[in-house]
């Protein structure tokens, strides 16, 4: 199978992905107790202004007749209106996203930062000193919940040693970035750095310690291959062996794990927003769930699963390019 | 099965090094207070309004602590006084944090535990057989799984505790009940909805694990030789493929527990569980007098953190002796 195939292939398996998380989605909803019309109106609405909400919301018609119009609804991207603020819910989707791309990438980026030369150095001085300290932060990283790790960052470095804020931030990035533009003023681009940064190192610790442990214990299989004896033996410096050689061949199946852990990192990203009260969907998420503002969660899950879709099969295409053997499953 | 080259390869690594005697220490540990939580637990973790009854004026903590409490819309300097009643302190609603923080040992590993069996029961099966037959059963198999990992848990969990409600199973307390225990709660709630949520959360990486395994063994001389014996389907996948895929299965089971573990208790955190008697519910409750009381939300994290720790350990342990190819460390 060429690659092209093989990319096409994992585009249809992402179609039925899709439709089979729209289809719980739907389903769930049906099974779910309790009537949108109460949620739409005041307490103490009429009979007859519930009977009109019920008909404009098409609940009166038989559930398989609601399903095609669901589903229809999302191929054209209408996504239906928020039951509790009457908004469409593609708009409130789209406005809380960059909240959620600024977090997680900067997540990622304090995952990279600390994990990749952490592993490196464990695996070079193994059963050093250095080494046992990544492998407890590593141990600590992973088994951290991270709702309790945001409270202790906030409650330390917060609140005891008044580092960093802990309200709910007043800036986000592209206005923080535009007053910079406009008047070439950088205090809201500070602003914004001091409130992304707990959230950053909280989502991102379990990102950290994952990915220290996968350069670790890559490096250490590569490093016994022949090839970095050759190399050595030809004179070629360790550093250019370690760096140049051997990283680049560990990094092959940590970017595999790293997409399959999207899905984590959202989950992760919902929690993180939650204790921060961070502006992004993950708190829009929580809100959706607990007043069960169906219409909103749909739209949201079903956004997260097509978000997580798309990346994972960019990652086997770039896994794809990277090893050819890939296609031939 | 369990060979004589994976005993003797647990026994060596075990020997040779720290980390999985410390993971085994702290989990008997754990285990312990579980089970012997109505022992070591000083009140009843459920009882509220213990240092209103005593007549302190704040709930009290194991030292003396200063902090400032807002009377008045001003902002005042008060000393809460350390009680030897209360090692921990009490909560905000009076509750015992040192016995709240024993009973949560048992809520945790029950729903570890729980919930990676009927994973187990339902991942593996579905695995072995997508893997064996390949093919068509295969494909549908694996796109159910694909969607389940595209799928939040969150959304799952609230969702079926709408349809299920938050199904509490009572859990009897033996030790109370043969009146061992006095003062102690007859029994304590597990969320059983939370638990049916996880296995469904997990399961997936079961049915992966076990449908990679059974792909390399079908093809093995002893299937075929099997099979040219007359051998069904059936007989050879419960007595061949099964038995041959189960270490991996094993060490992906151990760091399940640790993944559930910390699922309850992000559910219970984000208030989605059910259960109030739970480590996560309590970081909850911790999160409102974070400035004034932070030991209500520090005292259960330690308690999540040990336990994890203990668990995966344990997973790596048996990884490191069993040396299986095993994908996802899922959270």
């Amino acid at each position: 199978m060429t690659t092209g195939k093989f990319l096409v292939r994992r585009i249809l398996q992402g179609v039925v992905v899709i439709w089979g998380v729209v289809t719980i989605m739907f389903a769930l909803r049906a099974v779910s107790p309790g009537d949108p019309a109460n949620l739409m109106l005041a307490e103490g609405a009429s009979e007859e202004l519930i009977q009109q909400v019920r008909m404009e919301e098409g609940l009166n018609q038989p559930v398989y007749v609601q399903y095609l119009d669901y589903v229809q609804g999302m191929v054209l991207g209408d996504f239906g209106y928020s039951w509790r603020s009457n908004r469409e819910v593609e708009a409130m989707v789209i406005e809380r996203i960059p909240a959620t791309v600024e977090l997680a990438v900067a997540a990622t980026i304090v995952a990279i930062a600390i994990s990749i030369p952490l592993g490196v150095i464990s695996a070079t001085r193994r059963n050093e000193p250095a080494d046992y300290g990544a492998t407890l932060f590593s141990l600590l990283g992973i088994s951290t919940p991270n709702f309790w790790l945001g409270l202790m960052l906030i409650l330390v470095l917060g609140v005891w040693a008044g580092v960093f804020p802990t309200g709910r931030r007043p800036v986000g990035l592209a206005e923080a970035i535009g007053t910079l533009l406009q008047y070439g003023y950088a205090g809201d681009l500070l602003t914004w750095l001091k409130y992304i940064t707990l959230p950053a190192i909280t989502l991102g610790t379990y990102f950290t310690a994952l990915i220290t442990r996968l350069t670790r214990s890559g490096m250490v299989d590569e490093l016994g291959k022949p090839y970095v004896t050759a190399s050595r033996a030809k004179g070629l410096p360790s550093v250019l062996v370690r760096y140049k050689h051997v990283l680049r061949n560990t990094m092959i199946p940590i970017i595999t794990v790293l997409g399959l852990q999207l899905g984590t990192l959202m989950g992760g990203a919902v929690i993180t927003e939650t204790v921060f009260n961070w502006p992004g969907l993950g708190l829009r998420l929580i809100d959706a769930l607990r007043i069960r503002d169906w219409p909103l969660m749909q739209g949201i899950v079903v956004f997260i699963a097509i978000a997580f879709v798309s990346i994972n099969i960019f990652v086997d295409a770039i896994y794809a390019s990277l090893d050819p053997r890939v296609g031939e499953e | 099965m369990i060979s004589d080259r994976v005993r003797s390869n647990l026994k060596t690594t075990f020997t040779e090094s720290l980390l999985p005697k410390v993971g085994l220490l702290l989990l008997v540990a754990i285990v312990v207070m579980a089970v012997f939580a109505p022992m070591l637990a000083t009140h009843d973790p459920t009882r509220t309004g213990y240092y209103a009854e005593e007549g302190a004026p704040y709930p009290p903590q194991g030292f003396d602590y200063t902090t400032q409490i807002s009377q008045e819309g001003e902002l005042q300097e008060v000393t809460i006084q350390s009680s030897g009643e209360h090692l921990l302190g009490t909560n905000t609603a009076g509750q015992d944090v040192y016995s709240r923080f024993v009973y949560g040992a048992r809520v945790s590993l029950l729903v570890g535990f729980t919930a990676t069996v009927l994973a187990l029961l339902v991942g593996v099966p579905v695995g072995l057989v997508a893997g064996y037959y390949g093919g068509r059963v295969d494909d549908v198999l694996m796109r159910i799984a694909d969607t389940m990992l595209a799928f939040p848990a969150l959304v799952l969990a609230l969702a079926l505790i709408g349809v299920f409600g938050e199904s509490p199973i009572l859990v009897p307390d033996p030790f109370v009940l043969a009146g061992l225990a006095d003062g102690m709660p007859e029994s304590i709630p597990i969320p059983g909805t939370v638990t049916i949520v996880a296995a469904l959360v997990i399961w997936v990486w079961f049915a992966r694990v076990a449908r990679g395994e059974a792909i390399s063994i079908r093809s093995e001389g002893y299937v075929k030789a099997a099979r040219s014996f007359g051998a069904s389907n059936g007989r050879i996948l419960a007595g061949h493929v099964l038995p041959n895929s189960l270490t991996p299965i094993i060490v992906l089971a151990t760091i399940q527990i640790a993944v559930i573990i910390l699922l309850e208790a992000s559910l219970a955190y984000l208030g989605f569980s059910g259960t109030t008697l739970s480590w996560g519910y309590e970081i909850e409750r911790g999160q409102d007098v974070l400035r004034t009381r932070p030991w209500v939300a520090t005292i259960p994290g330690i308690g999540i953190v040990l336990a994890v720790i203990s668990v995966n350990l344990l997973g790596d342990w048996f990884r490191d002796a069993l040396d299986p190819n095993i994908e996802g460390e899922a959270r």
